[in-house]
Parts: structure tokens; C-alpha cells; sequence
């Protein structure tokens, strides 16, 4: 089967600093790719890459087995490439039916068609398990797991075949990460989307990942799929592998 | 799962969040206080139903709300523009001249209010481009601007005060009749109205750009901006573009008030809109606009101008109370608003 998104040796290089090297991976319609790897892993700098706002300075992002170049996140928006970043990119005193089209926005000659706007945001929430009473509302209502829906929800109605989800349950408390987890398993269940999962939360990843990416200073350290990589190596590796054995090493000392 | 859902909101809970709650109460009270007080006094009617008392107000509140659709309208996308009553006396002047100068009223109108939306592009590219405060940048316009009317029309004409009247009035063996121009653009009580051209105007900008704020894309874009800008780009909002034609807007609106008091008043003066920055802000203020971007409306703003006109006005018909202390109410009543306006938006932020 072909790769929904696939990536070819991408390297990144800002001035003398190699923020990512030789990075090859791809990610499937119907599965969670987790990207996993420590802060200043290179994490940011793959999904900016990903999303149109840096080009790679070598390799080849392939889309259905179409190589793409993009000069700009409109562009990889149009490619199918949808990015919900941490901050989400929500206005918390707009109403969650103008925040879901916001930029996009809908008109009946001159002016927004409001009704059409909620009857859509209402029902694509649903979609995903979340009952907006009032899409009128304004954001500040919805809690911080129902807003990452609003926004995947978002990504996925304006046409995203890849969706990046960037540390989507680093910011919320227990309960509602274990929503947003939910959410994104609604996603992968439409088998459709190809999901890539970008945490450094390896129970999560556990949880959710079909396959498994594990980056450490700009580089790929392993790649695998839920059976090639059982979950005590994906914790060591989550740790930082040899990093981790040093310590051990020390601590014993 | 229920508790995660969102709760149903009554209609007295959608009323709260609204901008223009604070705004509304305030004119409420402001309405109530100066008709006891001018009971007390005896000058009622002269205020509330003598035509010339109620023009004094209305005409007042109309000057103050053109300037103030702007203030809000720059303020819900996060900006300002310190410069718009110094603008006032820029376009008067530059009208002037080139009326003055032969040219006829109507492409004398035509041509000011191109200069002002250049400048209005120059104010808002500054601000975009570099990231300056636009509290900084206007500021030196609001210096810039007065200055640079006086020195035109000093050094070209030799007078700060240019009388326009003989460019008015039709010439004595009739011809064209430039009064037909002044009379479709600045009313000047023509067609039997009861007040200046300025209210009228004031009433048709008020609806255009409400509906504009609230229901087109522009609108949408104008609150996004000024909301949470980074996250508006990100979801393709052209912020800076938005943010250029509303400085644009705010300097044709003063255009729009330094025209119309030069053809009203058959001159134009160096000291036109002196302060009514100042009052227009105070008035975006009072009508729920937040300092800091993303929430406000024009119809707030417009009640803020009344309240401002109203009690500005209306202490002249209170004589035991002293003028100066206008001020310090009006300074009380901006603060009082902001915290008022403060709760209620956190409010809609809480939920």
C-alpha cells in the first residue's frame, strides 16, 4: 500500500546547526504515526517542515507517492496536510462556530451565513464525540480537551488527509487527555486520515500508536510498528536510550 | 460524559456577554442623573425637548461616535490611533487649500480624502511592518498632522485660518451653483433637517459597520486580529491587510469630520478635533472595547459617544455643579467602565 505521506532523507539546516538529519519516515490513512522524541529532539522543526513553513534543505516529502514542495502552509493546507498546533490556533473570545471556520468562512451573498456555519460545526463536533449545545458560544466555554477537537474536527472538514497533531496532551489534565486520545482513535476509525501523533508521552504513544518514530538530536534513532517494538524498549528509548543507561550506570555508583 | 458538555445558556446568560452591556447601563444612568439634576435646576426642557437643547447633545454625540466607530473598530483589532483629531484639522486645512487654490468642491473632497487614506495606509504600514506600538506611531502623527496643517497653510497662504466662504457661497451672476455640492455633501440644515449633516452620517456609518463588524468575513478577521493575531494567520487571516484598511478607515472617518466642519463653518481651523482622540477612545472604552484587542462592538461605542455627549452637554445645564468637574467624572466614569468591562469579559472567558 502506498504511504498517504512519506518522507525521503529530509534534512533541515539552520546556518551551521543541524536541526534534522536524514529523516525518513511515512504514515498510513487509518493508523497513528507516533513521532516521539525529547525536547530540542527536532520535533518542532519536522512538523514545520511537514506543514509548509520551512522547506527541507535536502530530501523529498512524498504525498500518495507524488513528491510535493511547499513554499507556504496555504499550500500544504491544500495538500492535504492539516496541522493542529499546541496553541491550537483558536480565538478564546470568538464563538466556536466562527473559530471552526474562521479564515474560511461562509457566505450567503454578503454577509457570513451564520445558521449554515453552526449546523456544520455542530455536526462535524458530533462526528467526533463532542454535543456543542450552542455553537454560538464562545470558546472560553468548551474545556481544553473539547477545544483540541474543535480544532482537529476543523482540520479534518476543510479537507486534511494528513493530520499532525502536535503534543495535542501535553497541556491538559488527566481526564481530558484520556478524551483527546478518544477523539483521535474517532479519527483513525474513519480510516481515512493518516494521524501523525507528535508526544513525548510514551504511555499515550503505547496507547494509541500503530507505528512508531523515535527522534533524538535531529536524527531518527528507531523506526517500527507495534510488534517490532515491544514497550520496555520504547520506554528506554523514550528516556533516550544510552543516555538513560549512563545515568543508571551513575546512579549505582 | 456530562458534565464535559456544554451547558445550556439561557438568554439573560447570552445578554451578559454581550460588549455593550456595561455601555447600556451606563447610559441608563447617565440619562436618569442629568434629567433629575436639570429637574432640580429648572432646565429640563431647554435639555430634553428644546430642539436647540437636544441638538447640542446629539450633534455632539455624532461628532465624537464617527471618530469613536473608528477608535473601536482599530481597538477590537488590537490598535490605535492617537492621531484622528489632529487629522481633523489636517484635511480641514488640506480642503481649504485646495479650494483655495480653484479647485472645485467636489474634487477638492474627492482628492482630501485620498490624502487622508494614504496616510492612514502610511500609519498602518508602519505599524505592521516594524511592530511598533501603534500608540507610538500615531502618537508622532497626532504631532505630525496638526503641524504639518499649519505649516501648509502658513507657508502657502500666509493664515492658520482659512475662510472657505467665497468658495461656498454662489457667485453673484449665478453659473454654477457651488452651494449645490455643500448642500448634497454637508446638508448645512438644507432640506429643513433638524440637525447637522454629521448625525446622518453618523446613523448610516453606525448601521454599515455594525453590520460589517458582526456579520461579513471583514468583521470576523477585524475580532481575529486583534484576538489572537499568530493564530489568525495561522488559519489564513490576512492580519496585516486588515489592520492597514482599518488605520485607513479611522483617518477617512476624521476626513469625513474636518470636510464637513470646514463647510459648515466656512472655515477651517488649526484646532479642529482638538482632544477628540482622546474622547473617542474614551468613548470605545466605555462601550466594552478591551485595550488589548479581540473583543468590543461599534454599537457600544456609540453609546459610549452618548454617554460622553450627554454629560458633556448636559453639566451646562446644571449650573450649581462646576465645569471642571466634568472632567473628573468623565476620568471616573472612563475607569469605572473598564472595570465593569474587565468583570464582564471574564466572564465570557469562564464560561
Amino acid at each position: 500500500m502506498t504511504p498517504t505521506i512519506q518522507l525521503n532523507g529530509v534534512s533541515k539546516f539552520f546556518g551551521n546547526i543541524i536541526a534534522l538529519k536524514d529523516i525518513s519516515f511515512e504514515a498510513h490513512k487509518g493508523e497513528v504515526t507516533a513521532l516521539l522524541g525529547d525536547n530540542g529532539a527536532g520535533k518542532s522543526t519536522l512538523i514545520k517542515c511537514l506543514s509548509g513553513v520551512h522547506a527541507p534543505d535536502e530530501g523529498e516529502i512524498i504525498i500518495e507517492g507524488k513528491p510535493v514542495k511547499f513554499s507556504s502552509p496555504r499550500q500544504a493546507a491544500a495538500a492535504g496536510i492539516g496541522t493542529v498546533y499546541q496553541d491550537l490556533a483558536l480565538q478564546p473570545l470568538m464563538s466556536v462556530s466562527r473559530n471552526f471556520f474562521l479564515g474560511r468562512e461562509i457566505n450567503k451573498g454578503l454577509f457570513l451565513d451564520l445558521d449554515k456555519m453552526s449546523e456544520i460545526t455542530r455536526r462535524e463536533m458530533a462526528k467526533l464525540g463532542i454535543d456543542v449545545a450552542d455553537p454560538n458560544q464562545p470558546i472560553g466555554t468548551l474545556s481544553g480537551g473539547q477545544r483540541q477537537t474543535l480544532a482537529i474536527s476543523r482540520a479534518i472538514y476543510f479537507g486534511a488527509k494528513v493530520l499532525i497533531l502536535d503534543e495535542p496532551t501535553s497541556a491538559l489534565g488527566q481526564k481530558q487527555q484520556l478524551e483527546v486520545l478518544r477523539t483521535i482513535n474517532e479519527v483513525r476509525n474513519r480510516k481515512d486520515i493518516a494521524i501523525i501523533f507528535i508526544t513525548h508521552n510514551d504511555l499515550h504513544a503505547r496507547l494509541i500508536g500503530d507505528r512508531f518514530t523515535f527522534l533524538n538530536r535531529g536524527r531518527i534513532l528507531a523506526n517500527g510498528n507495534r510488534e517490532a517494538i515491544d514497550t520496555d524498549n520504547l520506554r528506554s528509548l523514550m528516556a533516550g536510550g544510552a543516555e538513560l543507561a549512563e545515568l543508571e550506570a551513575e546512579l549505582k555508583n | 460524559m456530562e458534565d464535559e458538555r456544554l451547558r445550556k445558556v439561557s438568554s439573560l446568560q447570552s445578554f451578559v456577554s454581550r460588549p455593550e452591556l456595561g455601555s447600556v447601563f451606563g447610559l441608563a444612568i447617565i440619562v436618569v442623573t442629568f434629567m433629575s439634576l436639570t429637574t432640580v435646576s429648572g432646565t429640563f426642557s431647554a435639555m430634553w425637548t428644546n430642539p436647540i437643547g437636544i441638538q447640542a447633545w446629539v450633534e455632539l454625540a455624532a461628532f465624537v461616535g464617527i471618530l469613536a466607530i473608528g477608535a473601536s473598530l482599530l481597538m477590537i483589532a488590537g490598535e490605535f490611533d492617537l492621531s484622528m483629531g489632529a487629522n481633523i484639522a489636517l484635511a480641514g486645512h488640506s480642503f481649504a487649500l485646495l479650494l483655495t487654490f480653484g479647485v472645485p468642491v467636489l474634487p477638492a473632497i474627492l482628492i482630501t480624502f485620498i490624502e487622508l487614506a494614504f496616510l492612514g495606509f502610511i500609519m498602518g504600514t508602519i505599524v505592521v511592518r516594524t511592530g511598533l506600538p501603534s500608540f507610538i506611531v500615531t502618537l508622532g502623527f497626532w504631532f505630525a498632522s496638526r503641524g504639518f496643517a499649519v505649516f501648509l497653510s502658513q507657508t502657502l497662504v500666509n493664515q492658520s485660518r482659512l475662510s472657505v466662504k467665497p468658495y461656498l457661497k454662489p457667485p453673484a451672476g449665478g453659473g454654477e451653483d457651488p452651494t449645490l455640492i455643500d448642500n448634497i455633501f454637508a446638508f448645512d440644515k438644507a432640506f429643513g433637517l433638524p440637525f447637522d449633516a454629521e448625525v446622518y452620517y453618523f446613523a448610516i456609518l453606525v448601521i454599515i459597520t455594525a453590520f460589517m463588524l458582526h456579520r461579513t468575513r471583514f468583521g470576523n478577521w477585524i475580532y481575529a486580529s486583534g484576538g489572537d493575531a499568530q493564530a489568525a494567520r495561522a488559519v489564513g487571516v490576512p492580519v496585516n491587510r486588515v489592520k492597514i484598511s482599518l488605520f485607513m478607515i479611522s483617518t477617512c472617518l476624521a476626513c469625513l469630520l474636518g470636510v464637513l466642519t470646514v463647510m459648515t463653518s466656512g472655515a477651517s481651523d488649526p484646532k479642529a478635533g482638538d482632544f477628540r482622540e482622546l474622547h473617542a477612545i474614551a468613548a470605545a472604552v466605555i462601550g466594552g472595547c478591551a485595550l488589548m484587542g479581540g473583543y468590543g462592538s461599534v454599537i457600544g461605542a456609540v453609546l459610549g459617544a452618548f454617554i460622553f455627549a450627554i454629560a458633556s452637554r448636559g453639566i451646562n445645564f446644571v449650573p450649581f455643579i462646576d465645569n471642571n468637574l466634568f472632567r473628573v467624572m468623565l476620568g471616573m466614569m472612563v475607569l469605572g467602565a473598564a472595570l465593569l468591562n474587565q468583570f464582564l469579559r471574564n466572564r465570557v472567558l469562564r464560561g
